[in-house]
C-alpha cells in the first residue's frame, strides 16, 4: 500500500461511520453498493471504500444500534440488504456533527493565521 | 453484547450481500462500456474480493471487545502481581465479605423454603390458625380440622400431624437375632393422619402405609417405619411387616416400611396414626399440630384462602390472652413456609444487609486503588494522549479489580462449601431437627449470587476510583506527566473514609480482644477437674410418674453397688453446658440501697440448674461461703438456692458475701408472683474455666424428667458408659438411658465451637487492621508524592530529618489522630453498652488503652515506607520534576 493509500485508509477509519450515517440520514435507506457510490460521488472520486472497509463499518454501526439492515429488492429487481438510520443513529450523528464543526472551526482559525 | 448478537448475519447472508455488491458494481461498469470480463475484473479491483472482505467482516462479526477484554485481563493480572500487597490485603477482605454474604445467602435460602420435594410439591400447603397479635400459629381446634377436612373444596388430602417422643422397644416377645440390646431408645414419632401418605404420593417399600381405619377408636395400634429405622434398629429384617414393637410400653404392629427418601412431614422415621379418641382431646394444649393438604386441581392459594375465610374458625373457650384470641384467623401457606422462622419480606432485607457487608472492604480497596493511581498517573496520561478514551482506562481498572474479586469469590465459595458441608453434617446428626427439604449446599442460585457479588465488588473497587482518578487526569492531560502528584488529590471524601476506617479499627479492637479472651481462656485453663473420669447420661422414665423417685433411688443404689464408681450426681442439665437463661430480681433491702447510695442491681440474667442432694460433694465443687443443700432444702416450701462465685460477685454489695439475700424469677407466668428464694451458700465456679453466673436450685427426686445422671468412675468414663443402660434396665425397663457421653467430650465440643468463634473473630479483626494499615499507608504515600517538591526545598535548606518528617506528616497524622480519638471514645461507649460477658467475652484489663498503643505500632509500620521515601527525596531532582 502506498503512503497515499495508507493516509486515505487512516482518514476513512476515523470518519467512515460518520459519512455512512450522514448519507443514510440525507438519502434514506440504501444498500452497501449505493452507499459506496454515494461516497465516491460526494468526494469526486477521491474516496471509494472497498467492501473490506465498508461492510465492517456497516456491521459496527448495526451492532451499536445506529443503523438497521433489512433485505429488500432493488429497482433492477435484485436482492440486496438495505440499511436505514435509527433514532439512536440520528442522535449520534447530531452529536458527531457538532464535534466535527468545532474541529473544523479550530482548523480554519489556525490555517487563517498569517504564516 | 446484545447488539453483536442481534446484528450477526449468517455466513451465507454475508456472502450473498457481498456478491450482490459486486454484481451491482459489474453492472454499472458494463453500462459504462466495459466488457463483462473487464467489468468483473475492475469490480474486484475496486471493491476487493469476497473472501478478503469476508475476513475483514469476521473480525468485526465476532466480539471485538473480547480481544480487548483479554488484553485487559492480561494487563490486570500483571498489575495485580506487581502490586501484591494490595492484592493480598484486598483479596483477603473481599474473600471474607463474599464468604459471609454467600454463607448468609445459603442459610436464608434454606430457611426460605421453596416447594417441598414431593410430587407437585408446590401445591402442598399448610393450614393454620394464625394469631395476628402473637405473630404465630396456634393449634387448630379439632372441630376446625374436621371442617377443613370435610368441607374444603379447594384443598384435597387434608391431614394433620404432631411430633411426639416415644421409648421404642423393638424386641417385643420375640427378640431379633443378634440383637443384644432390645431398647432402641427414645425416638421421634410422627402422629399423622393417613392423608399424609396419600398427599406425599410415595408408595411404601414393604407392607402398607397408614389408612383411615387405623385412626378409629379401638383400632389395633400400628406403626410404619422409615428405611433408616428398618436398617438399624431392625437390622433390615425382611420379615419386619407384622412384627410387634413397644412404643412407651404399648405394643404396636409394624405394617409397613417407607423408602429411603421419605421423611414427610418434617424428618420422621416412625409414623403412628393421629387417633381421634386420644389426640383430639389434647389438641389445643398438646404438642404443636400442623394441618396440611394439597391444592385441588384448578385451585390457587388465593382461592383456597378465600374459601378458608368463608368457613371461618370455631369459637374457642375464653383464655387469658383474649386479644390474641380475637385476632385468630385461618391461614393457608406453601407447606415449607409454615416452618419458617423468617417472615415474608425479611429474607430480602437480610440479603440486602449481607450484600452491604461488601461495602466497607470494597470502599477500602477503592481507597487503595485510588491512591495507587498516583503511581500510574504517567501510564494513564500517555495512554490518554495516544487516544485511549476515559472509558477504556476505567474499563481496564474495572477488569483488574474484577479479576481480584473473581478470585476472591472462588476462594470464598470453596470456604463456604466446606463450612456448609460441616453444618449440614452437624444438622443431620440431630434427627427430627432439620426438615428433609432443607439443603445447605451451594446451589446454582448461590453461585449466581456470588458472581453478582464479585461483579459488584469489582465495580466498587475499580470503577469508582477510576472515574475519580481519570477525571482530573483527562483535564490535566500530559501536563501532569513528571509533576509531583499532578492533578490528583486525595479529596475530603477519601480522607474522611480513611479516618473513619481508623476509628472503626479502634472501635472494634478492645471488644475483639475481650471477646477473643473470653473464648480462649476456657480452652487454655481447662475445667479444673478430671472431666474424662465422668460420664453423663439422659435418664427418662416412661412408667407412672409416682414411681420415678423410687426408680431413681434404685438406680443410684445399683450404681453405688458397682465397683469403681467414685461419684454419682443428679442434675437437670449437664453442669457447664446448661443452655437456659433466667431473668431474676433481687429483693431490695435498706442496707443494699444505702451502700454507696445506689440501689443494688435489680435485674440480672443467670443460668439456672436444678441439682440433687449431694451434687456439690460428689463433684467436689469447693464451698466458698454458707452451706450446700441439705435434706431439708428438698422439702416443699423451703426455697433455698446456692449461687456460684461469678453470680455472688455480681450481686454482692461492697465486700459482703450475699448470704441470706433473696431473689426471685422476674417473668414467672401465672397470677401470683414467684416466691422469693434465699441464698444459703456460695460455691466455686463449676467448671472452673466457666465464669457464667449460675444459680442452683434443689431438684426434688421424681419431679423432673428427663434428668442428667453424672457418674464418676475410677478407670475413666468409658468403663461405666457401657454398663449404664444395663444397670438402668435392671432397675426398671421403663427407665431409659441415652445420650451417654463423657464430660470431657462434651467440653471438647464446646471448645471446638469457641475455637471456630476465635478463628472468625481473628480473621475479621485482622482484616480491619490490615485495611486500616493499608489506608494509612495510602494517605502517607499520597502526602509524600504531593509534597515532593516542598520536601526537596526543605531538604535543600538543611532541614533535619525529624523536622522534615514532622512537617510532611503533620496534617495526615493529625487526621489519623482525630480518627483514633473518635474510635477510642466510641470503643469506650461500646464497652459500656455491650454485654460482653453475656456474649461469652471476658474483660481484659487495659484492653482499651492497649488498643491505641497497638494501632500506633501498626501506624508506624504503615508510615515507615513513605517516610523513608520522603527522606530519600533528592532536592535537585524534586525541583526539576516539579518545575
Amino acid at each position: 500500500m502506498s503512503n497515499k493509500d495508507a493516509d486515505r485508509t487512516q482518514f476513512l477509519r476515523g470518519t467512515l461511520d460518520l459519512m455512512i450515517l450522514q448519507s443514510l440520514a440525507a438519502l434514506g435507506p440504501m444498500h452497501g453498493y449505493a452507499i459506496a457510490a454515494r461516497l465516491e460521488q460526494a468526494s469526486a472520486g477521491a474516496l471509494l471504500p472497498n467492501m473490506g472497509t465498508l461492510y465492517p463499518g456497516l456491521m459496527r454501526l448495526e451492532q451499536r444500534g445506529l443503523v438497521r439492515g433489512q433485505w429488500g429488492t432493488t429497482e433492477n429487481n435484485r436482492q440486496a440488504r438495505f440499511y436505514s438510520i435509527t433514532a439512536a443513529g440520528r442522535r449520534q450523528l447530531a452529536s458527531e456533527k457538532k464535534s466535527w464543526d468545532q474541529m473544523v472551526a479550530i482548523i480554519e482559525t489556525l490555517f487563517g493565521e498569517p504564516t | 453484547v446484545w447488539g453483536t448478537v442481534r446484528a450477526n448475519p449468517s455466513e451465507h447472508e454475508l456472502e450473498r450481500e457481498l456478491e450482490a455488491h459486486l454484481s451491482m458494481a459489474e453492472e454499472a461498469l458494463r453500462r459504462q462500456g466495459h466488457s463483462p470480463r473487464e467489468a468483473a475484473r475492475l469490480a474486484r479491483l475496486r471493491f476487493d474480493t469476497v473472501p478478503r472482505a469476508l475476513d475483514a467482516l469476521h473480525e468485526q462479526r465476532g466480539l471485538p471487545w473480547l480481544g480487548r477484554f483479554s488484553l485487559d485481563l492480561t494487563l490486570g493480572a500483571r498489575r495485580l502481581r506487581k502490586s501484591w500487597p494490595l492484592t493480598v490485603i484486598g483479596g483477603l477482605a473481599m474473600t471474607l465479605a463474599i464468604a459471609i454474604a454467600a454463607g448468609g445467602f445459603s442459610f436464608v435460602r434454606a430457611l426460605s423454603g421453596g416447594p417441598v420435594p414431593l410430587d407437585e410439591g408446590d401445591r402442598v400447603v399448610a393450614l393454620q390458625a394464625w394469631s395476628v397479635a402473637a405473630r404465630r400459629a396456634q393449634n387448630p381446634a379439632p372441630e376446625d380440622f374436621v371442617r377443613w377436612r370435610e368441607e374444603l373444596r379447594s384443598v384435597d388430602d387434608v391431614g394433620a400431624f404432631r411430633t411426639v417422643s416415644r421409648a421404642l422397644v423393638v424386641a417385643g416377645d420375640t427378640p431379633l437375632p443378634g440383637s443384644e440390646d432390645d431398647v432402641a431408645g427414645v425416638v421421634s414419632v410422627a402422629e399423622m393422619t393417613a392423608a399424609g401418605f396419600r398427599l406425599a404420593r410415595v408408595p411404601p417399600l414393604l407392607g402398607r402405609a397408614l389408612v383411615e381405619a387405623d385412626e378409629r377408636a379401638g383400632a389395633e395400634p400400628v406403626v410404619v417405619i422409615g428405611y433408616d429405622a428398618w436398617r438399624v434398629p431392625f437390622s433390615g429384617d425382611p420379615q419386619i411387616v407384622g412384627r410387634q414393637v413397644r412404643l412407651d410400653g404399648v405394643v404396636h404392629t409394624v405394617v409397613g416400611v417407607m423408602p429411603e427418601c421419605f421423611a414427610f412431614p418434617i424428618n420422621h422415621r416412625y409414623w403412628v396414626p393421629l387417633r381421634a379418641d386420644s389426640a383430639v382431646r389434647s389438641w389445643l394444649e398438646g404438642p404443636e399440630i400442623l394441618a396440611f393438604g394439597r391444592l385441588a386441581p384448578g385451585a390457587t392459594l388465593e382461592s383456597a384462602q378465600g374459601e378458608l375465610e368463608t368457613l371461618g374458625l370455631a369459637t374457642r373457650p375464653a383464655r387469658s390472652d383474649a386479644q390474641a384470641e380475637a385476632q385468630l384467623h385461618p391461614r393457608i401457606s406453601p407447606y415449607t413456609q409454615a416452618f419458617l422462622s423468617l417472615e415474608e419480606g425479611w429474607s430480602g432485607l437480610i440479603m440486602l444487609l449481607f450484600t452491604m457487608l461488601l461495602l466497607p472492604p470494597c470502599a477500602n480497596i477503592a481507597i487503595l486503588v485510588y491512591a495507587r493511581t498516583v503511581v500510574r498517573q504517567e501510564e494513564f496520561a500517555v495512554r490518554a494522549a495516544l487516544g485511549a478514551s476515559r472509558g477504556r482506562i476505567v474499563v481496564q481498572l474495572f477488569v483488574e479489580m474484577l479479576l481480584l474479586s473473581t478470585a476472591a469469590a472462588f476462594v470464598a465459595l470453596l470456604l463456604v462449601q466446606g463450612v456448609l458441608t460441616r453444618a449440614q453434617i452437624g444438622l443431620s446428626q440431630s434427627p427430627g431437627a432439620t426438615p428433609f427439604w432443607m439443603d445447605l449446599g451451594i446451589s446454582v442460585g448461590s453461585a449466581f449470587y456470588v458472581a453478582g457479588l464479585a461483579t459488584l465488588a469489582g465495580a466498587i473497587a475499580g470503577i469508582v476510583p477510576a472515574i475519580q482518578a481519570t477525571g482530573s487526569l483527562m483535564q490535566g492531560g500530559l501536563r501532569s506527566l513528571g509533576g509531583s502528584g499532578g492533578g490528583l488529590r486525595l479529596g475530603r471524601v477519601w480522607s474522611a473514609m480513611i479516618v473513619t476506617q481508623i476509628a472503626l479499627a479502634m472501635l472494634i479492637l478492645p471488644s475483639a480482644v475481650n471477646l477473643g479472651w473470653g473464648f480462649l481462656r476456657p480452652v487454655l485453663s481447662g475445667p479444673g477437674f478430671a472431666a474424662e473420669e465422668y460420664a453423663t447420661a439422659r435418664v427418662q422414665f416412661f412408667g407412672p410418674t409416682a414411681l420415678f423417685a423410687e426408680r431413681q433411688a434404685e438406680l443410684i443404689r445399683l450404681l453405688q453397688a458397682e465397683g469403681g464408681i467414685k461419684a454419682i450426681a443428679i442434675s437437670q442439665s449437664v453442669p457447664g453446658v446448661e443452655r437456659s437463661r433466667l431473668a431474676v430480681e433481687l429483693e431490695q433491702t435498706e442496707s443494699a440501697a444505702d451502700d454507696d447510695g445506689r440501689a443494688a442491681a435489680n435485674e440480672l440474667s443467670v443460668t439456672p440448674n436444678r441439682v440433687g442432694l449431694g451434687f456439690f460433694d460428689a463433684l467436689e465443687v469447693p464451698l466458698l461461703a454458707g452451706r450446700t443443700f441439705d435434706a431439708g432444702d428438698f422439702e416443699p416450701g423451703r426455697n433455698s438456692v446456692v449461687v456460684n462465685r461469678a453470680f455472688a460477685e455480681q450481686i454482692a454489695s461492697g465486700q459482703r458475701v450475699p448470704l441470706g439475700q433473696r431473689i426471685r424469677d422476674r417473668f414467672v407466668s401465672g397470677v401470683s408472683p414467684a416466691a422469693w428464694h434465699e441464698i444459703v451458700g456460695v460455691v466455686a465456679d463449676f467448671p472452673a474455666n466457666d465464669e457464667t453466673p449460675r444459680l442452683y436450685l434443689p431438684m426434688t427426686p421424681g419431679q423432673t424428667t428427663p434428668i442428667t445422671l453424672i457418674v464418676g468412675a475410677n478407670p475413666g468414663a468409658t468403663a461405666i458408659a457401657g454398663r449404664l443402660r444395663e444397670i438402668a434396665r435392671s432397675a426398671d425397663p421403663a427407665l431409659v438411658v441415652d445420650e451417654i457421653r463423657s464430660l470431657d467430650a462434651l467440653y471438647l465440643d464446646q471448645r471446638a465451637q469457641s475455637g471456630a468463634a476465635v478463628s472468625a473473630l481473628t480473621v475479621v479483626t485482622l482484616s480491619v487492621l490490615l485495611l486500616s494499615a493499608a489506608g494509612m499507608y495510602a494517605l502517607m504515600s499520597f502526602t509524600v508524592n504531593q509534597r515532593r517538591r516542598e520536601i526537596g526545598i526543605r531538604s535543600a535548606l538543611g532541614a533535619p530529618p525529624v523536622r522534615l518528617l514532622a512537617g510532611t506528616f503533620r496534617r495526615p497524622l493529625g487526621q489519623l489522630s482525630v480518627g483514633a480519638v473518635f474510635g477510642l471514645l466510641a470503643a469506650y461507649v461500646l464497652g459500656a453498652v455491650l454485654p460482653i460477658e453475656e456474649l461469652g467475652g471476658r474483660e481484659v484489663p487495659g484492653a482499651l488503652l492497649a488498643a491505641p498503643m497497638f494501632m500506633l505500632v501498626v501506624a508506624a509500620l504503615a508510615v515507615a515506607g513513605p517516610a523513608r521515601r520522603a527522606l530519600r527525596v533528592i532536592p535537585t531532582e524534586a525541583l526539576r520534576d516539579g518545575g
